[in-house]
Order: structure tokens, then sequence, then C-alpha cells
């Protein structure tokens, strides 16, 4: 049985933070899908916004999972999290052939499934012993999964399995349908499954220690999801027009500039001190 | 023959490149404290050490470099589909995921020196400002070689998988050599030099680690310097010899017995290191002995 160490006072109740995870990202995935109505793709940065919401929500599970002290578990975490959230996903966007809008609500309940059974095998059947441990793990695999969801829907416009597995490539003038060409086949999944991999963990390995506070905490994870945001914009111009691209490397920019600054002023809040070219200040005196 | 000699050519390129961006990431890791010898850096201050050593907390290297890679790859591979220039894209992405790779060296930084405030360690903007310029250079030398050695294997060597997937799986076997290879001199050596070679890690030194320099105090951009000389080239050879023998073997072995020639080779090559690597053990241990005093001082592995 391990000891659980309160990792930082005060901040927003687990639980209130899992309600706006869960419907702030199904909510923006859901407007992802005014794409395919409206025949535009103008809408796809509301995927990143999903993958944003749910890594702020992540963060804070990966706290309450680590706070029984897995220090050098965060990693490992953020990697579980995204490793099982990649199947619930790749399942739920196959669920677009009964009807597309069951795909953000069918990847939560598959995710959660999935999850709770990893969580269950690490902690009774591994002997892990961490008391939130099977709740933690399925809210971290719904969490990947989001993730995966929502970046995919950023950089393609869509999340139906059909649209991400045929691309499109001119080749003589002539618009040619190509696997080798489209998210699946391309393999820019690998690249936004590292994305979320290491966004998921960054801000709570980041700012752990006996001074970590939630706000600052939460702040790094909207700043690491932002920094994403804005890579997977530039990525999407091999599947988006240039509008899109344009509308959604601009929103990104904006997003990350303001919780880049805001999170440096919170650091220099927490700081002990704020110094510049000072010699080493020996505690306890010269 | 012909077909042979220019796999062979192009395995000696890309086992160049290898060795080139070993080196450098093995430096870039040791600047910015990443990866198992951070443990001490993030330890010292709560033993009563504050210092000026940066703290790139970012992940393990393996996960952070299977970013970094993935990243310039998937950047360059979006570039190529709407027909950029292949070195054009792949400059492109090392430089975007230079970018990103900058970002979250800042903000680990600051992240956990903020959160150390109770042990009285200030932030110093200065290390800031001058470390991660540094880490930036060396991660993009890193990057860039790994990213044209996996477009190399790609294009010349016909590998069936894409860009993307080949940055991944070669960013994580690029920061497993440079943190398995080069973080001893920099965490075993380096960091502990007022203790004698050799002796170990005892608790009670944990967190004790060089401060200050030969003239003034010690910066990371030093490490570099110290790491750049022992760890860069043998983490460089690490993985300039596991990118030239995993090409090698497929290109010589591959057409025998269906491709199972190939990984026999492979399990040769590897009993053949196993040998060499225990007699090189072996004939450590016997020349240099153990380390002896009248307290025998246990080993202490700090947790990465």
């Amino acid at each position: 049985m391990s000891v659980k160490i309160e990792a930082s006072e005060g901040g927003m109740p687990h639980d209130t933070m899992l309600g706006i995870g869960v419907v702030g990202a199904l909510v923006c995935l859901y407007i992802v899908y005014l794409n395919s109505l409206m025949s535009t793709e103008v809408f796809a940065f509301f995927g990143g916004l999903a993958a944003v919401i749910a890594l702020w929500w992540g963060t804070d599970s990966i706290k309450t999972l680590c706070s029984y002290g897995l220090g050098t578990g965060v990693p490992s975490a953020g990697m579980i999290s995204l490793g099982s959230g990649v199947i619930a996903f790749l399942f739920a966007s196959k669920l677009a052939g009964i009807s597309p809008l069951l795909v953000p609500i069918g990847c939560i309940f598959i995710a959660a499934i999935i999850g709770a059974i990893l969580g269950f095998i690490s902690d009774k059947v591994l002997n892990m012993n961490i008391p939130v441990m099977t709740r933690m793990i399925a809210e971290l695999t719904i969490v990947g999964s989001l993730t995966m969801l929502g970046f995919t829907a950023m950089v393609s416009g869509s999340f139906i399995f059909t649209d991400l597995i045929a691309g499109s490539v001119s080749f003589l003038g002539m618009e040619v349908t190509s696997y080798a060409a489209s998210v699946i086949g391309g393999c820019v999944l690998a690249t936004i499954f590292m994305l979320g991999a290491i966004a998921i963990q960054h801000p709570f390995n980041a700012c752990l220690g006996p001074n970590e506070s939630w706000d600052r905490t939460q702040m790094c994870a909207l700043e690491c999801g932002f920094l994403s945001m804005l890579v997977v914009a530039i990525m999407s111009v091999a599947f988006l027009s240039l509008f899109a691209v344009v509308i959604s490397f601009a929103i990104s920019v904006i997003l990350w500039g303001w919780s880049y600054s805001e999170y440096i002023k919170l650091s220099k809040r927490d700081a002990f001190a704020w110094l510049d070219s000072k010699p080493i200040r020996e505690v306890g005196g010269e | 023959m012909e077909e042979i000699l220019f796999g062979i050519g192009i395995s000696a390129l890309a086992g160049a490149l290898a060795t080139v961006a070993g080196a450098a990431e093995d430096t870039e890791s040791d600047i910015g404290s990443q990866g198992d010898p951070n443990s001490q850096v993030q330890l010292a201050p709560q033993m009563g050490y504050v210092h000026r050593i940066y703290n790139k907390a970012v992940s393990g290297e393996p996960p952070a470099y299977g970013l970094w890679v993935a990243l310039a790859a998937g950047v360059a591979w979006a570039l190529m589909a709407i027909q950029f220039n292949a070195i054009l894209a792949l400059v492109i992405g090392s430089a975007v995921a230079v970018f990103v790779q900058g970002v979250y060296a800042t903000t680990a930084y600051l992240g956990r020196t903020a959160s150390l405030a109770k042990f009285e360690q200030p932030v110093y903007i200065d290390i800031l400002k001058s470390v991660t310029s540094v880490t930036m250079a060396h991660a993009f030398v890193a990057i860039f070689a790994t990213v044209t050695m996996c477009f190399l294997m790609i294009e010349a060597l016909g590998h069936p998988f894409p860009l993307p997937l080949m940055g991944i799986v070669w960013g994580i076997a690029l920061g497993a050599a440079g943190s398995a290879t080069g973080n001893p001199f920099y965490g075993k050596e380096r960091q502990y030099q007022n203790y004698p070679f050799g002796a170990g890690l005892p608790i009670s030194a944990s967190g004790d680690i060089v401060r200050y320099a030969e003239a003034g105090e010690r910066s990371s951009i030093d490490n570099g310097w110290f790491t750049s000389k022992g760890a860069g080239p043998a983490s460089g050879i690490c993985f300039g010899l596991i990118v030239f023998f995993e090409l090698w073997r497929t290109i010589l072995f591959e057409p025998f017995a269906a491709g199972w020639g190939a990984v026999i080779a492979g399990v040769v090559i590897i009993i053949v290191f196993m040998v060499i690597d225990r007699y090189v053990e072996t004939w450590a241990r016997n020349t240099y002995g153990p380390y002896n005093t009248e307290e025998a001082a246990p080993e202490e592995e700090a947790a990465a």
C-alpha cells in the first residue's frame, strides 16, 4: 500500500475538472463535424482545442496518480495514456460506418473500458496497490484517445476512418487517391502520438517539487497543448486548404503566446528569487 | 553486385550521420542535465547545495528524442506532400522540432526551479538565456542528422515505412544510445569530481554535485565542454554502429533463406558483441580492481 502525498493545495476539485474535460472536448469535437455538414475545413482547429481541454484535465489525473510516490513514473503514465488511447481512437473512428456522430462519444466509452481493464491489471495483477490506479488509468486512456482524436481532426479536418486512410496526390494535374498520402498511411499519427504523450506528462513532470502550485501546473498544461496545436497546424498543410491552415496556425500562435507569457509570470510569482547574472547564493549565509 | 555496393555506401553514409547525431545528442542532454543525471541536479538544492546548473526535465531522453525526431519527420513529410524540395523540407522540419525542444526546455527549467522555492533555489534568468540556445543548437544537429538518415533509408534503400514512423523508431533509438552510453560520463564523473575517481555515490554524498569551476562558478556549458571529449564521441560510435550494423546485415544477408539470413546475422552480431563486452568488463575489473576504502562505499544508483 502506497502512501499518498498531497501534491498541491487548493485548485479545482478533480471531479469538476473531469466534467469540464469530457464535456468541453466532446463539444469541440462535434463542432469539427460541422466541416462535413457545411463542406468546409475552417473548423478543424476545434479538434486541437478539444485535445488541449483533454490534456488540461489529464494533467490533473497524472498528478492524482503520481501523488502516490511515482516520481519516475510520470513520463510512463503519459506513455500508457496515449498507448492505450490510440487503440480506442482507431476503433472509435471505425464507428463512423454506423454514424459519424457516434465517434467522439463511442471513443470515450471504448477508452473507459480498455483503461479500466489495464488499470485493474496494473493494480491487482501486477500488485502495485494504488487505490486510485484503476480509475486514473481509465481517465488517462480517455484523455489519450481524445487527444489523438482531437489532433487527428485538426490535422485532417475529419475523424472518420475512411477519410483517414484516403489521401490525395496530384499526379500529372489529376487528383489521385492514395493510401500513402493519408493520415494513417503517412503515419502522421506517429508524430501526433508523441506530441500527445510528451504534452500530457510534461506539465506535472516539469512543475513537481515542494512548491508545486495548481494554477502554474495547469497553465503549463495549456502551454504544452497550444504548442502541440501549433505544430499540428503546420503539418495540416498536407491535408487542408491554405485558408484553414492559416486560421489554425494564427489561433494556435496567439493562444500559445498568451499561455507561455502567463506561465512565465506564474513562475516568477512562485520562484524564491528571480536573478539575472548573479552568483550562487549559499544557503545559511556567507 | 552494383546494388550491394550502392547499399553498403548508403549504410556507411547513414552510419556517419548517426555518429554525428549520437555525439550531438549526448552533448545536448548533458548541457541540459536531462536523463538520469538530472535527479542529482534536482536533489542538490534540497540538500542545501544551491547551484547554477540547467534542469531540463522533459522526460527520459528516449521519449523526448522520439518526439523531436518524429516531429521533424512529420513536418518534413507534410511539406514534401505539398511538393517542397526534400532538403528544404528536412531543414524546416528540424527547425520546427528544435523550436518545440527549446520551449519545453525553458518550461522545464522554470517549473522545476520555481517548485524548489522552499529550499531557496533562485531562478537564474541568465542561465535560461545563455544555455537554452546552446542545447537547441546541439539538438538541431542531432535531429537533422537523424531525419536525414531516415530519409536516406527510405529513398535510397527502399525501406517501406513512412518518414514519421522511421523518425519515431530512430529517435527513440538515438535517445536510448545517448542515455545509456554518454550519461555515466556526466552523471557519475563530472557531477562528482570532488570525490575520488570510481568511488561510487554513497547516500551521504547525494546532491553534493560540483558547483564551482576552476575559476568562478560552473555553468552547464562547461559540462558540455567536458562531455564532448569522451561521452559525445562514445555515444556517437554507439549509435553509428547500431545504424551501420542494422543496415549492413539487411543489405548483405536478406537474400538468404527468404529474409531469415538477416535475422540470423543480427543474432550473430549480438552474440559477438556480448563476448566483446564481457571481455572488456573482466579486463577492466582485473586491471583496475574494485575500489577499496576502510568502509566500503555502497553503490547508490539514483533514480532518473
